[in-house]
């Protein structure tokens, strides 16, 4: 248990839009064993230097979801965020509040953004009151069941996600990592009996936005992995619904396209996804583009080989199956 | 070194300036380059997320075809790398496995998992590594600050993908710095370019692709370079819209990776398809001085 | 003013159970909480959840065992009623969408649990709290009431023999505000943050159970405070009996497994109050390690089994220890974890101040008596939440109309006003340490009746010096200097009434061990310790336990 401490140098983002004009950063120095969590070295500045800075915290044990912060530009739980390892990698810990929401004091921000576009995708049991759940006793539910639901219901709600997300930084449709990862979580439930109604309605209201960067996923403390279970929901939508927004048939056209030459087929996929009028508006971008780079408009040689591609095909893709 | 060479897509297409730049600089390394005319698209992601044991099922006829010539397979695409990396790891499952060896016995092609997925930049710098290409340089890029754009399926997931930290990340910057350029770190360099829903909804594609270079920009980036030549499309061939989203020019020129090493090696801008860019490269070819190779 | 019929103070399951009731009931309801509902400590328990339900369990061996595990200080028919309500609850939370572990024919899985005779706990994981919360929230977010997001309580007003509402401040916007209701429910959880070794999250500050107490209702059994042996050194964080039950061994300084002095048949496994009075021992008499604590060792159960059957403990090591449990052991020591006292209520959650209700872990009813049954809290939130709602419905429906005056409002306000006022004084962080230390050190496992006259000494000059306590953050804004000042008073009242009731128990039973008295006399003391404030401290009065049929007999695992 003997860990020399190490010299700490903190740099925390600082902001009373009430009193102040601009944000500042704030130094502050302590020193700490290596495996210090930052909320422990937080608490520590609070409680000995500087009571004024505010933040929230509350379990210290990364399972409430409190304590999400930007630190070293990355979105993470306080609690969770040794000092060792940053201080080997920067030599400080620079500590921002988490982005995407507005702030509303320091550390602290404002997550009504966060919090909506959860309640936007209903996230309760939706049931049919013509099946009655069994009287008296629990829906039953096969571990394979339970299975479906993959790491969603590790989610702690900590906003680190959404943080973390260029999609919702760039975009006020797209709903977020966490508030889609909690709709697969209705979507594979035996009990909910509107699955069908959930993908649809996804699908205008942003689904196709998702990057699949994956950086929710590195962000998430819970191993929750939301991209991947978007993925799964884009899969699900397709296999039930077909093209019913711009990413469905983007994503079917292309898998379409591969099937004729085994490559890409650059020019027919645009005219594949877009509709004529869309492909109106693309022509002065395409000329620009293909006169640098006349080789778009040639459509590819088939590969050697093509035969056994369009067998998989066949056997994998006309046959209508669940995924495994 | 000899390896299963896997263009992509985009390389053998509208990307050809890559696959030109990549042969130019695997002649000065040393890697020989096996061609495979049976290689098909890897996916792109897209395939993925219509038809997902389809995709795995393609992908591992595309390692089989390396497996088969006992050849490590070479990608020069991040997506191309993500993908093919995937397929691996879904393949470890059994029920995915038995699906795809399935449908793969009735074309008669066996996959072993025996391939590794490396792209040309792990090569660079794990495999020849930055000391001995530094050797090859002839033409240093000093002056030149370059800010790297990784492309997100190189890196994430990380649990899947195994290679570099997925958030923190260096070799490429190493490489940057061993060509004797200045890398330049910030923020979006591990980010995404937004190509993925460029035909989903454009705007939000560019503003995300907007964003990315402007930050390249406020910390000083001459230029900037990546190893995926769907990035390129987004921060290159769509700059011009990406401009228009944020109001003002953004002159970024993006180099693919390979490009930069064979610039620093001694190739020509013809040689490495430079003209074909539509941001125009002058300005960081200025800060290198003369284009013509050194006697 | 703001106004509704009901109001639940603590967003937790035991408050959201009890918002639930109310609204079904037809009433408008009002949930204040301190923290966002997801936030609520409620999401930290692990272990699972009690109900008798399979055919060869019985609901009469579940109370038995409770009745047991309280060491029969419990409400015998309090405890009927909590066990013959948990088939029923279970189910309802599995029909509201918790996502429960299941066994290979699809029912609910069940784990063996701590001094129960069959494996009736049923479970989520080991995330059991949280999987329950997510699925109320989400269940009561479809219903219409009114949440006042991180609004701090200050005072509960009680006037002309009832209740009349609360004073909380807005902590995003720093305003003081009365809300009027004429039903109370006190759902805000524990107060173990008194200790500073305690399991218990940051905000367990029992602030519903100070603001009760000082509005005159009854606490009942404060003194009895349940410890968990094995709590990671340094941050108190839980590291669960499933280490144990794996095979994990407690040795200390000199390498013994010292349980083999403790429990030589059982062993490391041993219910968590005698493992916690070894582990106290062995410390006290000189053979832990300089902290102090003893060591956890996993490392003779190989990588393989660690990681795979022990993932979450593996994790908290690593992360929140810098401990690899795979070649490492782990530095333990016992901390508090539950408080079995709290607001004494009846079955229905009714306090004794008319309009004002309690339940979960603020409350008192008894259920647990001196000693709690792991599985058994989680029950007891959703069992009482539902109870005390239900009651806080029928209460209104005769209740008359409640008012805060502006002069209750504006007496609380300058109260808390002052303390940012002040020029100099004492800090918040200060007071709260001292306190806590007091607590560990001297109120803890083993009560010794000097020790305990010192704590109670240094807990009232602590209130005296807490007169002039200085809030420094100037901001309106999420004050949390301020939150910090108020939730320090309401533990100082609370440090003061534990003790005092420790101090006046000359017996030992269930968590509460004197050392100059250590059996259970059941003769003098099968009852329970109630605590009034008075002008100088707690005025404790005793009241008999509830019996129906079970007899007490010697507590023996």
């Amino acid at each position: 248990m003997a860990e020399a401490n190490v010299a700490a140098p903190f740099e925390v983002f600082r902001f009373d839009p009430a009193h102040e004009s601009a944000p500042r950063y704030q130094r502050y120095h302590l020193d700490l064993p290596p495996h210090t969590p930052l909320l422990t070295a937080l608490l520590q500045i609070r409680a000995e230097q500087d009571p004024t800075l505010t933040m929230r915290y509350s379990c210290r044990s990364a399972i409430c979801g409190s304590c999400a912060m930007v630190v070293n530009s990355k979105s993470r739980l306080a609690c969770q965020t040794p000092i060792g390892p940053e201080l080997e990698r920067h030599g400080r810990i620079v500590v921002e509040p988490m982005r995407n929401m507005p702030v509303l004091r320091d550390l602290v921000v404002e997550m009504t953004p966060f919090w909506s576009r959860y309640k936007k995708v209903e996230p309760h049991l939706i049931t049919d009151p013509t099946q009655p759940m069994p009287e008296g006793r629990e829906n039953p539910m096969t571990p394979a069941q339970v299975e479906r639901f993959k790491e969603t219901p590790r989610c702690i709600a900590c906003a680190a996600c959404y943080s973390a997300c260029p999609a919702v930084e760039a975009d006020a449709q797209f709903p977020g990592p966490m508030a889609l990862a909690k709709l697969y979580r209705f979507v594979v439930d035996p009990r909910d009996t509107a699955h069908q109604e959930r993908l649809l309605r996804i699908q205008t209201d942003g689904l196709w936005l998702c990057l699949r960067c994956h950086l929710c996923t590195e962000a998430c403390p819970k191993d929750v992995e939301p991209s991947l279970r978007i993925r799964d929901l884009k899969e699900m939508a397709v296999r039930a619904q077909g093209a019913t927004d711009n990413g469905s048939r983007h994503a079917i056209a292309f898998k379409d396209n591969i099937r004729e030459r085994g490559i890409l087929n650059e020019m027919k996929l645009v005219r594949q996804t877009y509709s004529p009028g869309q492909l109106l508006a693309q022509v002065p971008q395409g000329l620009k583009i293909v006169r640098k780079k006349p080789e778009v408009l040639k459509s590819p040689h088939r590969i050697e080989g093509h035969d056994e591609v369009e067998k998989l095909y066949e056997i994998l893709d006309d046959a209508t199956e669940d995924p495994p | 070194m000899k390896v299963a060479y896997y263009p992509g897509c985009v390389a053998q297409e509208s990307g050809k300036e890559l696959d030109m730049a990549t042969r130019w600089v695997a002649r000065r390394v040393g890697i020989e380059l096996v061609d495979f005319p049976n290689f098909s698209c890897c996916g792109s992601g897209f395939v993925d997320e219509a038809n997902s044991v389809l995709n795995v099922a393609l992908n591992a006829r595309n390692l089989a075809i390396a497996e088969r010539s006992n050849l490590d397979l070479l990608t020069v695409c991040s997506t191309c790398t993500g993908m093919l990396k995937l397929a691996n790891v879904r393949l470890a499952e059994p029920a995915v496995r038995s699906r795809v060896d399935g449908a793969l016995g009735q074309i008669g092609v066996t996959y072993r998992g025996t391939t590794k997925v490396k792209h040309l930049l792990e090569v660079l710098t794990d495999e020849i590594g930055t000391a001995a290409l530094a050797k090859l340089v002839r033409r240093p890029l000093t002056g030149l600050k370059v800010g790297a754009f990784y492309g997100c399926h190189l890196l994430r997931p990380s649990k899947e993908i195994r290679g570099e930290s997925a958030e923190e990340p260096h070799g490429f910057e190493d490489l940057i710095a061993a060509l004797g350029a200045t890398p330049v770190l910030y923020r979006g360099r591990v980010m995404c370019c937004g190509f993925p829903i460029l035909f989903v909804k454009e705007p939000t594609a560019n503003r995300i692709a907007a964003t990315q270079i402007e930050d390249a920009h406020a910390h000083g980036a001459d230029a900037m370079a990546t190893p995926c030549p769907l990035c390129h499309i987004s921060l290159d061939s769509y700059q011009n819209k990406a401009e228009k989203v944020v109001g003002h020019d953004l002159h970024m020129p993006v180099f693919h990776l390979p490009q930069l090493v064979g610039l620093a090696l001694g190739a020509t801008a013809e040689e490495l398809g430079l003209p074909r860019h539509l941001v125009a490269t002058d300005s960081a070819l200025q800060k290198i001085g003369s284009v013509a190779v050194p006697a | 003013m703001q106004r509704h019929d009901v109001l639940v103070v603590g967003a937790g399951l035991a408050g959201q159970r009890a918002a639930l009731a109310a609204v079904e009931a037809g009433l408008d309801v009002g949930v204040v909480s301190k923290l966002h509902p997801l936030r609520s400590h409620s999401g930290a328990a692990q272990g699972g959840i009690n109900a008798a339900v399979g055919k060869e369990d019985s609901v009469d061996t579940h109370i038995y065992d409770t009745v047991k595990g309280s060491d029969y200080l419990g409400d015998q028919d309090a405890i009927e009623f909590f066990c013959r309500e948990a088939g029923p609850t279970v189910v309802e939370m599995e029909h509201f969408g918790t996502i429960f572990s299941r066994a290979e024919d699809g029912s609910l899985a069940r784990r063996p649990f701590g001094g129960q005779g069959f494996p009736r706990t049923i479970y989520a994981a080991d995330r059991t709290g949280l999987a329950l919360l997510q699925a109320l929230y989400e269940h009561l977010g479809t219903a219409g009431f009114t949440l006042y997001e991180e609004w701090d309580l200050t005072s509960v007003v009680v006037r002309d023999g009832r209740t009349q509402g609360i004073v909380a401040f807005d902590r995003r916007h720093g305003d003081f505000a009365a809300i009027g209701a004429k039903a109370v429910v006190i759902a805000t959880g524990p107060a173990g943050r008194v200790y500073g070794r305690t399991t218990n999250a940051h905000s367990c500050t029992g602030d519903g159970i100070a603001a009760a107490y000082r509005a005159g209702a009854a606490l009942k059994d404060m003194e009895f405070v349940q410890f968990h042996p094995t709590a990671l050194l340094g941050s108190s964080i839980l590291i669960t009996e499933g280490a144990r039950g794996e095979g994990g061994i407690l040795k200390n300084a000199k390498g013994e497994r010292f349980m083999s002095r403790y429990a030589p048949h059982v062993l490391d496994l041993a219910s968590r109050d005698v493992v916690s009075r070894a582990i106290w021992t062995e410390v006290k008499e000189g053979r832990g390690f300089p902290g102090p604590y003893v060591h956890l060792e996993l490392m003779h159960l190989g990588r393989e089994r660690i990681e795979s059957r022990l993932q979450e403990i593996c994790d908290f090591c690593r992360t929140f220890a810098g401990v690899d449990p795979v070649t490492q052991p782990i530095p333990v020591m016992p901390a508090q974890h539950y408080m079995m006292g709290g607001i004494s209520t009846t079955v229905r959650g009714e306090t004794t101040v008319p309009g004002l209700f309690a339940a979960g872990e603020a409350a008192c009813v008894s259920i647990h008596g001196a000693n709690r049954l792991g599985g058994n809290s989680l029950l007891e939130t959703l069992v009482f939440g539902k109870q005390a709602g239900l009651a806080a419905a029928a209460y209104c429906a005769k209740a008359p109309e409640a008012t805060v005056g502006d002069t209750e409002l504006e007496t609380e306000t300058e109260r808390l006003r002052a303390m940012g006022e002040r020029k100099d004084g004492e800090s918040p962080e200060t007071l709260r340490t001292e306190m806590q230390a007091a607590m560990d050190g001297l109120v803890g496992i083993y009560r010794d009746p000097r020790e305990l006259d010192q704590a109670l000494a240094a807990v009232r000059r602590l209130h005296g010096r807490y007169d002039r306590v200085r809030v420094v953050d100037q901001s309106k804004v999420y004050n949390i200097n301020l939150t910090d000042a108020v939730e320090t008073g309401h533990m100082l009242d609370l440090a003061e009434v534990i003790v005092a009731g420790a101090i006046a128990r000359t017996e030992s039973r269930g968590a509460h061990t004197r050392v100059d008295f250590p059996k259970r006399d059941d003769m003098n003391w099968m009852r329970h310790t109630m605590a009034h404030r008075g002008p100088d401290g707690p005025r404790l009065s005793y009241a008999p336990v509830g019996y129906t049929r079970w007899e007490p007999k010697e507590r023996v695992y």
